[in-house]
């Protein structure tokens, strides 16, 4: 039996593939699904036959954030507290996937709502079919962005387009996001595209890959110093690595280099 | 030596230790044993003239998430009260090269209070630091109400042993609990650097210098002022100071001796 009941776990040609299976409710999250996209994120992560991670969704959406079904988020006579449902559920799925060793390719299928945002954009390359929609819904039931939104969005589009997208809920394109800097690029054959881009990237250094994550992620807030100060720590574990040896030796034999992740 | 821990030279450099803490299965869970081994280790490498300066570490996964939960679940007052690990840890205290802790993964609890036992804390991107004892109906007792408020003040010390909530490596950065956060992959081979640094110096100052420094978390600025100073001048009794001063007027490369 699988170990998973709102998601597809696969692994193939060392890609773990994680697909969102809730096509009937726009693949809208509960917190058994968050917790197995985490767990399916661990195990990817602790997994020696995986050097990356593909994460998409079946159907019309890739996810369309906080199921609205589940109890806990349900305002009634008791007060809710959705700053939990954040802290316990949404954030450390957000940062599972920011803190992934192994590079997180989003294929993102369909639409992204509310919540649905962050999660895609929490990807660490992503690629979108063209012409889906990416919406933020949280005013419209009296809320405000969440799960990293805030940050991403206002970093990639300034404050006054941030405001606009979060007030009014005028969706954006995939192509907008392209040209906004925060997805890759579009492209019709959604999988095949993303299968593409991790064997690329299962085929190099896997500690190289990870640093070059690392350093991104740091620079992107922290200071010119701290940024220049991290990069020599990196650069001097890499070039102490038998990758490096091997991918000097196989620049001046003319081949291609064989990683071993050492 | 014992299987809880194992040292070695680091980079095949003789001047630096590396103590490794050797319990994976249990995160390193601190127990007086494992503490006995790790305080025995220090006086052996206090002894060696070689040896400059010393890292303990831990694993990926944890430096050490504390004490033995189980063990001490069964304990009375009386066995804590003849428990010789706080003897055991005074006598880290007496160790006069600079100790410094390598911290990935968890240091946590009796974990946490050995990494602030330590002279100062390098840690690796996913490190976290606690005192989660308020989660299990008792308080912190080998440093952890002290070294931690002397280190962070009362407001952080207070909300982080009253809630017993964890920091990352950069939170504790960011509030003078370690002293530098690097690639946590990166982290033995990034604080053998600063390891080597320390090794080149003279012993005998590095030795008066940890000595200052550790009394200033327990003397008034006065006092501790009067106290440095007495260690300044010391110095100008060493053939290090010396060769120090000589090797900076002719341009060279000091090589101390350690006397």
């Amino acid at each position: 039996m699988s170990d998973y009941s709102y998601i597809i776990y696969n692994v193939e040609n060392q890609t773990a593939t994680i697909t969102i299976n809730r096509e009937e409710v726009y693949n809208a999250l509960n917190a058994d699904a968050k917790y197995e996209i985490v767990k399916a994120i661990r195990t990817a992560n602790k997994d020696k036959d995986v050097r990356s991670i593909i994460l998409t969704a079946k159907g019309k959406a890739f996810c369309t954030g906080q199921d609205l079904n589940d109890r806990s988020v349900q305002a009634g006579e008791k007060p809710v507290d959705l700053g939990n449902t954040l802290e316990t559920e949404w954030n450390p799925l957000v940062q599972t996937i920011r803190e992934s060793k192994k590079i997180v390719i989003g294929a993102i299928n369909g639409v992204s709502a509310g919540a649905g945002l962050s999660v895609a954009l929490a990807c660490d390359y992503i690629v979108a079919t063209p012409g889906i929609r990416f919406i933020s819904g949280f005013s419209k039931l009296g809320l405000a962005p969440d799960a990293g939104s805030s940050f991403t969005f206002t970093r990639a589009l300034g404050q006054k387009r941030t405001l606009d997208f979060f007030l009014f809920n005028e969706p954006l394109s995939s192509e907008d996001l392209v040209e906004a800097g925060l997805i890759n690029l579009v492209s019709e054959e959604l999988l095949e595209k993303a299968n593409e881009i991790s064997s690329k990237i299962n085929a190099m250094a896997p500690n190289c890959v990870e640093l070059i994550k690392k350093n991104i992620q740091l620079a992107a807030e922290s200071t010119f110093k701290e940024s220049i100060n991290n990069e020599i720590y990196a650069q001097r574990f890499l070039g102490n690595s038998e990758d490096y040896k091997e991918g000097l030796t196989a620049f001046f034999e003319k081949r291609a280099p064989n990683f071993k992740g050492k | 030596m014992s299987d809880l821990i194992t040292t070695h030279p680091f980079n095949n450099d003789l001047r630096v230790a590396l103590l490794k803490l050797n319990r994976p299965k249990a995160l390193n869970a601190l127990t007086t044993d494992l503490l006995q081994e790790i305080v025995n280790e220090l006086r052996r490498l206090e002894d060696l003239p070689e040896v400059r300066c010393i890292i303990i570490t831990g694993d990926d996964r944890a430096f050490s998430a504390g004490a033995d939960i189980l063990k001490m679940s069964e304990l009375t007052a009386m066995d804590q009260l003849n428990d010789k690990r706080l003897r055991l840890l005074k006598e880290f205290s007496l160790i006069t090269k600079p100790i410094i802790a390598a911290v990935n993964g968890f240091a946590l609890g009796g974990g946490h209070e050995l990494s602030m036992a330590c002279d100062f804390v390098i840690a690796g991107d996913n490190a976290k630091f606690g005192q989660p004892e308020i989660n299990i109906g008792t308080t912190p007792g080998a440093g952890g109400t002290q070294r931690l408020t002397r280190a962070v003040g009362k407001n952080r010390a207070m909300m982080l042993a009253l809630t017993g909530e964890m920091l990352t490596a950069r939170e504790a950065l960011a509030c003078n609990l370690i002293a530098k956060v690097v690639p946590s992959m990166a982290l033995l081979q990034e604080t053998f650097e600063v390891a080597k640094k320390i090794a080149d110096k003279s012993p005998v100052a590095t030795k008066l210098i940890k000595d200052s420094i550790n009394k200033s978390q327990e003397m008034s600025l006065s006092d501790g002022i009067e106290y440095e100073r007495r260690n300044f001048y010391l110095t100008f009794a060493s053939e290090d100071q010396k060769e120090g001063m000589k090797a900076f007027l002719e341009k060279r490369s000091p090589e101390y001796k350690g006397n």
